[in-house]
């Protein structure tokens, strides 16, 4: 410091770079950041919103399937009516189905199966053959959207005793039930993301007054109120990243494990039947895409929450 | 290039910190700012920063009346006041080179762009050897010229110091004032505050004596 001869900055130095860092350091140093508290909360609140989601689509999908399934069959029921001949009766009803545009096939069931469907309520062994039960004509249907069923019921009219179910009530109670647990599911989300950003909120105001000497500098050097909320925000960018991607691993492993639990304490044949009736639990491509769209939506979200908390703590400080 | 009219400070509902100022500060000039503990210097400084507004009259820098300027305008004009602080200020997890290279980077600058500059002007302030020491292991004279070299990366039109010398020796007290002489020579406009009687007897500037929040202009 002897001289004292102003440099013109002509950039040469000799300065070889040694021992200097390979990029200038962040101006907002991690360690200031709640990092770890709040990458954890991320986590939690990532993994709480796959498994929202990931019930949701679960839940979706087999309404639909189900709803599909049934929907591709109508029954048509004929009672046991007075001077009526049964068999005849169903040869009639089963060629009337045959004949209905969209029916891709029509099968009276036999007395034995029509008996075995009343053992869950009348129990095995039983002698049915002094009762006259009703008998059913399973109809499948090629397209149901395409299947003329008001010609068919108009047709059954011709048989005495007949009556046709196309399962609308069931279905109907099956949509409103998958609709009520998907829009529950669609509530926690929304209530997930609040608090999220709730949280980041206080996290952010927590960050800004610990930080605030950083502030105050950058203020006083020029900075403006964007170039601050961006350092910030790249802070918080990344823990939002951390966050939401050990939260979505941890949903996807969560289901593969209840998949593969489910599978591997429900016997085979049980868990068919199972399956069909409460659907697989079995994401699919589309469910994991969804759980991980939540890691960028939540790191997104994060940054954002961010940079407008830390705006407005700038705007009402400085 | 700084104006005062009338000024008046206080802060909330109290007294009056400063009171009645009205003066001219020419370009390129060198000005003592002194006075006794609690008279206003860094309340003076903080106007002239832009990081208070005063609670009456106006002051005018580099010709506009600084009450009309928003938030960005007023970023903008403080990116050509550059300021030294008593107790440095310097960001403890940047090294010596990037906290100098703050005002830069603030500014958009890209490393490879300003990194020779400020190694040079580290090396003029005699931290040519410390680049990549944090503001942990730097004496109190190493920061202060830090600090300063921060102050001036920018080139700024008018520099002002709260107490530069007030942490370290008198010999170094002597070579940072000599240190800012030749940033004026350079044509910066520079305003000093300090109550130290033994430095301003050893420079010819001219001094603004504030007392009871009134300025009065010597020499």
């Amino acid at each position: 410091m002897a001289e004292f001869t102003l440099p013109r900055f002509t950039g040469f130095t000799g300065f070889s770079g040694f021992n200097s860092r390979d990029r200038a350091a962040a101006i907002v140093p991690e360690r200031s950041v709640t990092g770890r508290t709040l990458v954890l909360l991320i986590a939690i609140m990532t993994f709480l919103m796959g498994v929202t989601l990931g019930g949701v689509v679960l839940v979706q999908k087999s309404a639909i399937a189900w709803s599909s399934d049934v929907g591709r069959e109508v029954t048509i029921q004929i009672r046991p009516v007075q001077g009526e001949v049964m068999e005849s009766n169903l040869r009639t009803a089963v060629a009337l189905a045959q004949a209905t545009p969209g029916v891709a096939g029509a099968r009276a069931l036999t007395l034995e199966e029509s008996e075995k469907l009343l053992e869950p309520w009348l129990g095995s062994g039983l002698d049915l053959s002094a009762i006259d039960i009703p008998r059913l004509v399973v109809v499948e249907l090629a397209d149901p959207a395409e299947a003329d069923i008001a010609k068919l019921e108009r047709d059954l009219a011709a048989v005495k005793g007949a009556s046709l179910d196309t399962h609308a009530a069931w279905r109907q109670q099956l949509n409103v039930m998958a609709g009520t647990i998907v829009a529950s599911g669609l509530l926690v989300l929304a209530l997930i993301v609040i608090a999220t950003v709730l949280a980041i909120i206080f996290a952010t105001r927590g960050t800004m007054s610990s930080n605030r000497e950083i502030v105050d500098v950058l203020h006083f050097i020029g900075a403006s109120n964007s170039f601050i909320a961006g350092e910030f925000q790249g802070r918080f960018l990344t823990i939002g990243f951390r966050g939401g991607i050990i939260g979505g691993i941890g949903a996807l492993v969560f289901f593969f494990l209840i998949g593969f639990t489910a599978g591997a304490m429900v016997p085979q044949e049980a868990g068919q039947q199972l399956g069909i009736l409460f659907g697989r639990f079995a994401l699919g491509w589309d469910g994991m895409f969804g759980i991980l769209a939540v890691v960028p939506v939540i790191a997104a979200v994060t940054a954002i929450t961010s940079r407008l908390t830390v705006r407005r703590f700038l705007q009402t400080t400085s | 290039m700084i104006e005062f009219s009338n000024v008046g400070l206080r802060y909330g509902q109290g007294p009056e910190i400063l009171r009645d100022l009205d003066f001219r500060i020419e370009p390129g000039s060198f000005h003592f700012l002194t006075g006794p503990s609690g008279s206003g210097k860094t309340s003076l400084l903080r106007l002239l920063l832009l990081s208070l507004r005063p609670t009456r009259g106006r002051v005018t820098l580099f010709g506009k009346d600084t009450s009309s300027l928003d938030n960005d305008q007023m970023l903008q004009m403080r990116r050509h006041i550059g300021i030294v602080f008593q107790e440095f200020r310097l960001l403890d997890h940047l090294t010596t080179l990037e906290n100098v290279a703050l005002p830069l980077r603030v500014l958009g600058e890209p490393e490879s762009s300003y990194r020779a500059n400020v190694t040079e002007l580290l090396d003029w302030v005699g931290l040519g050897e410390r680049l990549d020491a944090l503001p942990a292991v730097l004496s109190g004279g190493e920061k202060q010229r830090a600090a300063i070299a921060r102050a001036v990366i920018a080139r700024p039109d008018i520099l002002l110091a709260d107490e530069p010398t007030g942490n370290v020796d008198p010999e170094l007290s002597l070579r940072l004032l000599r240190l800012f002489a030749e940033l004026n020579r350079t044509g910066t406009t520079i305003i000093l505050a300090t109550h130290e009687l033994a430095l301003l007897d050893s420079f010819p500037f001219p001094r603004m004596v504030l007392t009871d929040g009134q300025i009065e202009f010597h020499g």
